[in-house]
């Protein structure tokens, strides 16, 4: 689609309909203020001419400077108002635009963050931003100066002078018009690869900070210098294609303006000498012509704005329009409490993937159940996990909970009930007391100190300097990994929920730790519903019902007696574990 | 050693493209002088050729040039075209009134009003009405005397027309110069800035959120693109110009001129005054933008559980008190500049003519004082001329001080002080590694004491402990990611201290805990897009962890995508992929950091095989909180707060029934417990 010059006030109606008064008053005031300037030049003409004519009289003097010490500060304050006024509304729409991404990425699952990068995120919700503020300060002054003045110039020169000689010294502006549309599709068209081009470089910038540990383990800074190199020659060569039609607007608006002029002056020579206008006239012409040079460059750089923030809210609304992969159903229902958790005949295929992850998986979880799933890494136990969760939409057959689908169940609901202790440990960079309190908000010391002794992360705090208030850096730089996953573990079982998830999060435990958050475990979850995915067989050993699986199929299901029975692989990893472990213990 | 200021290292910046800038500039003086003669040409036009036939005449007696009109047999000439050879026979003069014009046979006054009835004109005079007969010009005739005009009037308009061309190819070059100039400068900004990020100790990452990080890479940068796109080219010509204006005003009149230059120190302090005020509010937005960054970042990849944890709220809340601020500043700004910039400028411009007013209106009214009104207009034309470049160069005093703030947030990045670098490649070494009396500590706190052991080159060894023991601070040190305090560490009976930094890592891989995978495909995560990596080397690595058995169900196989830290894939998946890295790399010295906790045990078992092969010539360290990974190790260090309390083989640990033996009696029985 083409894009059109005037789309973007389309496109941002809402934002303008709704500070339509701030507007009209900002511009009423810019038209006032430009009225209040064209007076002190009369003013000082008046006075020169009395003191050439010897008229002047102390009383015309006070009234003059007096009249004019009053119209500088009115005038000031008019233009102070218009100014801030109108200025302000680019800011205000920055501001909103910004809260309503931030809002709009609350509600997005992992689809969404696979197909757009954080770095990229980060670009639209600053750098993109601006470019569209510019729009609604800025451009809608260029917009004033180039409709309401021109149009106010040209009624003086039509009716004042002629019509005839004012069309025709604008015979230009349509030509103009024509021109800088041309250059604004293409201002569009590469501003959009430059702000690309400034998403990608952010999301590299970002991506080597992340990595920082190995690229420095690997020596491969030279790599990632050349790497990032490349993305801001990138950057550059994007610039300097806007730039190169950038640079044509200001010339093109100059010889257009300079042809108005010839014609001005030549078609008006000619009606000099044809007697339809005087001399006079034509000087007068010649002045107004020179007034309408700013409102001309003005309708240059109006449009450039205007594509400039219409590539970016463009970018902009790509995210905001991208509909939630997974959203509240309109008839979701409110249930009292999870019952039984049945899986029918459950498939699922990742977006990006053209192998089932799950293969229709079928079983039945009873309240207050501890169900253990165990198989190889990559047998699909986190993606078990993430359609319990809704992270992703579009699974083939039923999730019930309590007799009702998955999808028909209120998402905050859904969420209230699960407590997830995810493989990868996520933490804030807040102090560990507010990364527990994420689990429940109105924690209280003793609160947290009970799931920290159930976390098995009492001994560590009271090694780390300050205690609970110890900041846990971005990510949880400053713990180790055990300690991370057992203030991830607290953070899930101050929640207290009626699902617990644990997705192999004990790894990094040594195992009289796990054992020991496990009898806790079992203690504390009686009446509840819990998994535990985990690689250590030992952390599932007293469910009530494993789950084996292999490529996304359930190969084996079972309590652990029974699966010892059935002499397959959970037998065989068993005694493996066994042996390695025990061989020695046993001796 | 005093750093130079910001304005100054911005200025070095631009110094280092200079040729652009100042072809730039010049280019831009070119097209304005031009602009500026586009006017001057119609006013010529007008005056000189329109305006120019009313005017004086002469009636002559032959013609002998294009000058010379025919009217009713006789000649006439425009008297400022009169030449020697010209005969004079009267003088006439060609008004128009209303729209026709009038051959009046005498010399009349051209100012005053003019009226005519029938052939008489009249012109008001200050000294009274003047009356003189005239003879109205039919339009064929007037042609007569438009005539001689016609060609000049062409070629001037031709001359306009050609100079605007000229002018505005100049102003394209002065565009682009500046424009390319500038997205330059940032480009060299940027990359260096990235070199210098490259170079900071890892210590630097620790303490930083990332996304804050990036800010000061991209939009700091992007924030002080203006200043050398417009800003530095608008000053410097505004200053010239108004250095035009002053030698101008100093040929008028002198006093004048010197009274005017107040001006200079008025835009000083109000360039103090402002920086005072714009670079606080500056200083609050260019941070907060970095903080919204880092919210972002943040939010981004805790979102599984703020959504999981229904958080979304609170961190809206955390958000919005980010962007309130980030608004309440601009606005504080805006206000500043609403306050200040060419408002302050138009009100300093009415009050100076105030002034002027005041004082020439006075000083006339006092008897006997004589003024000459052509310097009044001459001052007025002055003044006003003066005060445009001001305005120019206030209007970009925003522009400027964010320039300012933004470049010293780079600069200040760029003054952390950075490590040594130096790749040049050492002969691979065999891997006999010795910690010598080593004491080290992050800040205060010492975590390792007095530190000493050795390994053997092609040994595996094992390090364990509690949490907090110090096993991961003697892989920080081994890899020199930080420099013990006390104490040395050599490699084949080379202190690793006389190596730099990668030298000592360029034979060493390391398996984190936490695998970072970067976005790209599953083969260049193994080959870091390194050269030496061929594409055969890394799917060997990859087979030899196991990870093939995943990868080649991938529509994509080898070359499937990985999309950002790689969370389309599992924990484990990724494990083995940064298995398969480090195995690629053939390290001499490979450690492993809680390498293998999220893999099942298959995959384990598979690459404790392929570890074995590839064990020839290697040095293996592992750190491990599950005993049983490491029951193969010649050696195992048990850690206790920073010291080594044991060491030996398993057997021999058994034996000794001190930490480790209580260690793995207690995993042991812990097995056992949850088996009731």
């Amino acid at each position: 689609m083409k894009p059109t010059v005037f789309s973007i006030f389309k496109k941002l109606d809402w934002f303008f309909k709704y500070y339509w008064k701030r507007y009209l008053a900002a511009i009423l005031a810019l038209v006032f203020a430009s009225t209040l300037s064209l007076i002190p030049p009369k003013l000082v003409g008046f006075t020169i001419d009395h003191i050439q004519y010897h008229t002047l009289t102390e009383k015309i003097l006070m009234l003059v400077i007096v009249g004019y010490i009053i119209l500088a500060f009115v005038h000031y304050t008019v233009s102070f108002f218009w100014d801030y006024t109108l200025f302000s509304g680019a800011i205000i729409l920055e501001k909103w635009m910004r809260s309503k991404l931030i809002a709009h990425f609350l509600k997005m699952t992992p689809p969404f963050f696979e197909k757009f990068k954080t770095g990229d995120l980060m670009a639209r919700s600053t750098n993109d931003l601006k470019a569209i503020a510019l729009t609604a300060g800025f451009g809608i002054l260029t917009l004033v100066d180039s409709s309401i003045f021109m149009l106010m110039i040209v009624a003086v020169m039509g009716f004042t002078i002629s019509w005839k000689l004012t069309l025709a010294s604008l015979l230009p502006l349509p030509i103009m018009a024509l021109i800088m549309n041309k250059y604004g599709a293409a201002i569009h068209a590469r501003f959009t690869k430059a702000q690309e081009a400034f998403g990608e470089m952010n999301t590299g910038v970002l991506e080597s900070i992340r990595g920082i540990r190995v690229v420095r383990a690997f020596v491969q800074e030279k790599q990632d210098i050349e790497r990032f190199s490349n993305k801001t020659d990138e950057v550059y060569e994007k610039n300097m294609a806007v730039t190169k039609v950038d640079a044509l607007f200001e010339p093109t608006i100059t010889i257009l303006v300079g042809l108005s002029y010839t014609i001005g002056i030549g078609y008006g020579a000619n009606l000099v000498f044809n007697q339809v206008i005087t001399l006079g006239d034509l000087v007068s012409f010649n002045v107004y012509l020179g007034m309408l040079i700013w409102p001309m460059f003005a309708m240059g750089e109006l449009i450039n704005i205007l594509q400039r923030g219409n590539a970016s809210l463009d970018r902009v609304n790509e995210i905001l329009d991208y509909v939630a992969d997974v959203k509240n159903n309109k008839d979701a229902q409110v249930i009292g409490e999870v019952d039984q958790i049945v899986f029918e005949h459950v498939s699922f295929t990742f977006p990006a993937s053209n192998r089932k992850s799950l293969d229709n998986i079928s079983f039945q979880v009873n309240k207050g159940d501890t169900i253990g799933i165990v198989g190889k890494t990559g047998a699909g136990k986190t993606t078990l996990f993430k359609l319990l969760l809704r992270q992703y939409p579009n699974f083939k057959g039923n999730i019930r909970l309590s007799d009702v689908p998955i999808e028909q169940i209120d998402l905050e609901q859904l969420r209230d009930w699960i407590g997830y202790v995810p493989q990868d440990q996520i933490l804030f960079s807040k102090s560990i007391r507010e990364n527990i309190q994420f689990g429940k908000e109105d924690a209280t010391d003793t609160e947290i100190s009970r799931v920290m002794e159930l976390a098995h992360f009492l001994k560590d705090i009271q090694q780390l300097p300050d205690g609970l208030d110890t900041e846990v850096g971005e990510g949880g730089v400053s713990l180790s990994g055990g300690q991370k996953q057992r203030v991830a573990l607290a953070r899930a079982f101050i929640k207290d929920p009626e699902i617990l998830i644990l997705d192999d999060s004990m790894s990094a435990v040594d195992g009289k730790t796990e054992a020991n958050i496990i009898q806790h475990l079992r203690e504390e979850r009686k009446g509840k519903t819990t998994f535990i995915a985990s690689h250590r067989l030992s952390a599932v050993e007293h469910a009530d019902l494993i789950i084996v699986l292999d490529e996304g199929k359930v190969i084996e299901h079972g309590t652990h007696e029974s699966l010892i029975q059935e002499d397959g692989w959970y037998k065989e990893q068993y005694d493996l574990q066994q042996l390695s472990r025990g061989e020695e213990a046993f001796e | 050693m005093k750093k130079a200021t910001t304005e100054k290292r911005l200025f070095q910046y631009a110094l280092k493209f200079k040729k652009g800038i100042i072809i730039g500039i010049i280019c831009l003086m070119i097209a304005t002088g031009l602009e500026l003669a586009g006017p001057l040409i119609a006013k010529k036009i007008i005056d000189d050729h329109i305006v120019g036939i009313e005017g004086a005449w002469n009636e002559v007696e032959e013609q002998i040039d294009g000058n010379t009109v025919t009217f009713q047999d006789k000649y006439y000439k425009r008297t400022d075209r009169q030449i020697s050879e010209d005969k004079v026979l009267g003088k006439a003069t060609l008004l128009q009134v209303e729209k026709n014009y009038y051959l009046i046979n005498q010399e009349v006054p051209l100012t005053g009003k003019r009226a005519v009835t029938g052939n008489q004109v009249t012109i008001q005079t200050p000294d009274g009405p003047i009356k003189a007969n005239g003879q109205k010009l039919r339009l064929t005739d007037l042609a007569q005397f438009i005539k001689p005009e016609k060609r000049p009037i062409f070629l001037l308009l031709g001359l306009y027309v050609l100079l605007l061309f000229v002018a505005g190819l100049f102003q394209f070059f002065q565009t682009y110069m500046l424009q390319k100039s500038s997205n330059q400068i940032v480009k060299k900004m940027r990359n260096d800035v990235f070199s210098h990020i490259q170079r900071l100790p890892i210590q630097y990452f620790v303490n930083r959120p990332a996304g804050t990080i990036v800010a000061r890479v991209t939009n700091d940068t992007e924030a002080i693109r203006d200043l050398y796109e417009r800003v530095l080219s608008i000053v410097i010509t505004s200053f010239i110009y108004m250095f035009g204006v002053y030698i101008a005003m100093f040929f008028l009149d002198a006093k004048l001129a010197a009274l005017c230059l107040l001006a200079i120190p008025l835009i000083y302090i109000w360039m103090r005054l402002y920086k005072i005020f714009g670079s606080k509010f500056n200083q609050v937005i260019r941070s907060t933008n970095s903080k919204i960054n880092g919210n972002i970042n943040e939010s981004i990849q805790g979102m599984p559980i703020i959504q999981a944890f229904r958080r979304e709220k609170k961190t809206k809340e955390d958000f919005e008190t980010l962007n309130t601020r980030h608004f309440t500043y601009q606005r504080k700004l805006l206000k500043l500049n609403a306050l200040t910039s060419h408002n302050l400028v138009t009100f300093f411009r009415n009050i100076t003519f105030v002034v002027f007013i005041w004082h020439f209106g006075s000083f006339s009214l006092e008897p006997g004082s004589v003024i000459s009104i052509g310097l009044l207009y001459a001052f007025v034309d002055y003044l006003t001329r003066l005060f445009g470049p001001i305005n120019n160069i206030v209007n970009q005093l925003p522009l400027l001080e964010q320039a300012r703030v933004a470049g010293s947030r780079v600069f200040e990045l760029m003054d952390e002080e950075i490590e040594d670098v130096n790749h040049t490649q050492i002969p691979r070494y065999n891997g006999h590694i010795s910690f010598q009396n080593v004491s080290f500590a992050y800040d205060d706190e010492y975590v390792l004491h007095n530190i000493s052991f050795t390994v053997q080159s092609g040994e595996t060894v094992a390090f364990v402990g509690h949490t907090g023991s110090g096993k991961s601070s003697l892989m920080n040190l081994l890899f020199r990611f930080y420099d013990p305090q006390k104490g040395k560490v050599y490699i084949d009976n080379h202190n690793i201290k006389d190596w730099s930094r990668q030298q000592v890592r360029s034979h060493m891989g390391i398996v984190l805990q936490d695998p970072f995978l970067f976005s790209g495909t599953i083969l260049s995560n193994v080959t870091m897009n390194d050269e030496r990596i061929s594409r055969e080397q890394a799917i060997k690595a990859l087979k030899a962890v196991g990870a093939n058995r995943f990868i080649e169900k991938l529509p994509n196989g080898y070359d499937a995508e990985v999309t950002e830290g790689g969370t389309t894939f599992s924990l484990g998946e990724r494990q083995l992929i940064s298995f398969a890295r480090a195995l690629a790399f053939d390290p001499a010295i490979l450690v492993l950091d809680e390498a293998t906790a999220n893999i099942d045990t298959e995959s384990e078992s598979l690459i404790q095989e392929a570890l074995k092969v590839l064990k020839k010539g290697r040095t293996t360290l592992v750190i491990a909180h599950r005993l049983s990974t490491i029951r193969d190790a010649n050696t195992i260090f048990v850690l206790e707060r920073g010291k080594i309390k044991e060491s030996g083989d398993h057997h021999e640990l058994l034996g000794q029934k001190g930490i480790y033996s209580e260690m793995y009696q207690m995993q042991q029985q812990g097995a056992r417990v949850s088996l009731t």
